[in-house]
Formats: C-alpha cells, structure tokens, sequence
C-alpha cells in the first residue's frame, strides 16, 4: 500500500482491450475519483495523455507509467511477452514485482498476462500453472468453476491445486467457511468420467477438502458444489456455452412468438440482462488470475469502462483480503502432509 | 555451484522436471516442458546471471546441452 496515503494502489493496462485506451482510462479516471485506491496507467505516454485530455481528467489524478509497446491479440502469447519487454503488459507485472503498486488490472491478451505473471511474479509453491476461475453468478451465486481456459491439458495434481485455489477463492468472495468441492463428469458415480477424472477423483477424496464427489452438467447451476474442478477445455467450452444461452433464448423465443417480440426484447434487454450471464456481481468483467505470486486481474477483452472501474475495486479488495497469502497457507498445509507435490 | 547445475535448478524448478532425468541430451520436448516453461526458464536464466539470450539463438538450442553451453559462454565473457 501507498506509504503517504495507505491505499492501495492499482496499476491498469491502459492500452489492452477492445476499447483501449478510452474506457480503460474513463474505468481508471472513475475509480481514482472514487477515492479508495491509488491508480496507476500503463502505456505509451502520448497516447495516455492525449486521451486524458479529450476526456478532460485532470494530470493529477493518475500517474502515468511509460511502456512504449503493446501486444496485441493473436500474437503468440509466451513469445510476445518475451520479444516485447517494453508492453503495457510486462511493464504493469513488474511494478506488483517492484512493490511500485499492490495488484494489475489488463484486459490485454490473456495468455501474455499469465505468461508474464507466472513469469516475472512467479508462481505460488505448488501452483504449476496460473490458473482463472469464475463464477456463473445469474444463475448460480455461489460456485466457482476453474479452470475457465488457461490450460486446456491438465495433470491429476494441478486439478487438485486448483479445487485448492478454488476453496480460497469461496471462502474469501462468498464467504463460505467449508465450501463443497466435486470434479466434472459425465456421470455421478465414483469411476465414471475419462481418465483425468477418474485420477483425480481420489486425490480429492484423499485431500481433507470437502470433496463431494462427481458433478454433472445438469448440477452446475444447482449450487451441488460450490467449488467445480475440470481442466481449461471443459471450463471454456461451458462457459462459452453458458454466455450464449442467454441470447440464443431471446432470438428462439422471439422467433417462436414473432407477437411478443417487443415484450421478450425488453424482458431479455432490460428485465433480465442476462445477455452475458457470467462474470455478474464479484466477478463483473474480470477475474482474479490465480497460482502467480501477486494480485492479477485478466479483464474480458470487450470490457468497457465501468468494468475497469469494477476489476480495480476488486483488485483493491483481493489485495486487502490477502488472496495470496491465503493461497499460500493452503497450498503450504498441503504440501506438508504430502498431499499436492 | 557451475552454471550448469545452476542452470538445472532453474529449469527443474519451473517445469517441475527430476533432475535426475535431464541430460545435456535431453530436449524440451522429451522433458515435457511446454512453451511457457521454456520463455520462464530463459527469463528466469538472464536475470539470474544477468545475460541476454536473443530469440534468435534460443531457437538455435537443440537441447539442454545447447542451452547451458550458451549460458557458460555468455558467463565467462562477462568474466
């Protein structure tokens, strides 16, 4: 935290997302007035300033960081976060290195920010992999499915140190004391499921969390567990899955009483937003990157400005509620009873 | 310690690879290091003995050996 004022202090990707740098510095300008943290720009200077500038927010409110070069989306991420040392992204990871600000917000390419914070922050001990998980809080208030994407090919292990990052994450954003745990599967019996399931299934069993056994598709939403482990494959296949419904219901509905159009538009539109069912609540835009050695939130790419505002202030919080430290008293209990190498 | 054990920690410790089957033989691909393994354990490697490896020679590592050979290299220029 700041020495002078004793807030936290964020540092924002200003030049990642689809709407860079304009919402991310209107989302930045927002939650700096707001007051309760420090904000810190990264990007190419003159593009910063001029975008200040147009949008009228005074020098003083953000510190500007100078990073000359930026990485865009479809670039190899490990590569680019090494050939571009001077990108937003890298530049924002290693001020959490330097202690220079407490936590990063970016809605720049997701694999580059993982790879530069597994790289330069480094990993928890017994963490491989950084890992993103999230709630599909519309529907589902209280569960948390990880992995969502950031690795598609998992070991038994690394599963299980995610259902561990994903008992923290329960415990420290809903609150809940013994959050329960169960692996995704195609059935709901013990031995059912491909050969990741069935291999992890009693390392879970075996690792004092409150394992409950296998999870259905059907029983996702049910709150049957709050804590659903998979490896990124499945996560991101029904997450996708899960954000489309909400549009797809509207067009069928739609299509299927052309009469009520006006009135299931408005449902849909303005009753019930549930054009993009997840990331609601806590979780609004962005998510915590878990397993690195520092406070990282990865912002959806189409994120707007009210989101950056949401994913600093959520920063702000993950830094005040030690979600690393947390992970890292977890992870440590584990690894002494020899239960996660 | 010589540069290649310290060369092996590293690696060993960001790909979670047993020492004991790393050879100056071995590659990334038979140790089961991916991608991000191979950037970290390069990034990790500069900052430890404060070198530059450019991309253009880590492509030219056709093993571990290559790899530490580069570093020995780049180590005793320094001096």
């Amino acid at each position: 935290m700041s020495q002078s004022s004793g807030k936290v202090r964020v540092a924002v990707d200003a030049m990642g997302g689809d709407y860079a740098p304009g919402e991310i510095v209107k989302g930045a300008a927002a939650a700096a007035r707001a007051g309760a943290v420090e904000v810190v720009l990264v990007g190419q200077e003159d593009v910063v300033a001029e975008e200040m500038r147009v949008q009228g927010i005074p020098p003083d409110l953000v510190r500007v960081v100078h990073a000359a070069e930026v990485i865009r989306e479809g670039e190899a991420p490990a590569i680019a976060m090494r050939q571009k040392r001077q990108s937003s992204i890298v530049v924002g990871v290693k001020l959490v290195r330097s202690g220079d600000v407490d936590a990063f917000v970016s809605a720049g390419s997701s694999g580059a920010v993982a790879a530069a914070a597994a790289t330069y922050l480094g990993m928890v001990e017994g963490m491989e992999r950084p890992t993103v998980g999230g709630g599909f809080s519309s529907f589902a208030p209280n569960i948390v499915v990880m992995d969502l994407g950031a690795n598609v090919d998992c070991k038994p292990h690394q599963l299980l140190s995610f259902a561990i990052a994903g008992t923290v994450y329960a415990r420290t954003v809903y609150g809940i004391e013994n959050p329960t745990v169960g692996i995704l599967s195609t059935g709901s019996e013990e031995g059912k499921g491909n050969e990741l399931v069935k291999e992890t299934a009693p390392l879970l069993k075996a690792s004092g969390l409150n394992f409950i056994g296998n999870i259905e598709g059907n029983d996702i939403l049910t709150g049957k567990a709050n804590v659903i482990v998979c490896d990124g494959f499945v996560g991101n296949v029904v997450l996708k899955f899960y954000e489309s419904i909400g549009d797809r219901a509207k067009a069928w509905m739609m299509l299927k009483h052309p009469r009520w159009k006006g009135i299931i538009r408005r449902l849909f539109d303005e009753l019930v937003p549930i054009k993009k069912l997840s990331y609601e609540g806590e979780e609004e835009g962005s998510g915590i990157l878990w397993g690195v050695d520092g406070v990282v939130r990865i912002a959806h790419g189409a994120c707007t400005a009210d989101h950056i505002e949401h994913g600093i202030n959520a920063a702000r919080k993950a830094v005040e509620a030690d979600i690393v430290g947390n992970l890292k008293r977890e992870i440590a209990l584990f690894r002494q009873q020899g239960k996660l190498q | 310690m010589t540069v290649e054990e310290q060369v092996k920690d590293i690696v060993s410790k960001i790909a979670h690879i047993d020492k004991a089957i790393m050879s100056p033989e071995s590659t990334f691909k038979e140790m089961k290091a991916d991608s991000l393994d191979v950037v970290q354990a390069l990034v990790a490697v500069e900052e430890t003995f404060d070198i530059e490896i450019p991309d253009e020679e880590a492509q030219k590592f056709r093993n571990f050996g290559d790899f530490v050979d580069y570093v020995q290299k780049e180590v005793d220029k320094k001096g």
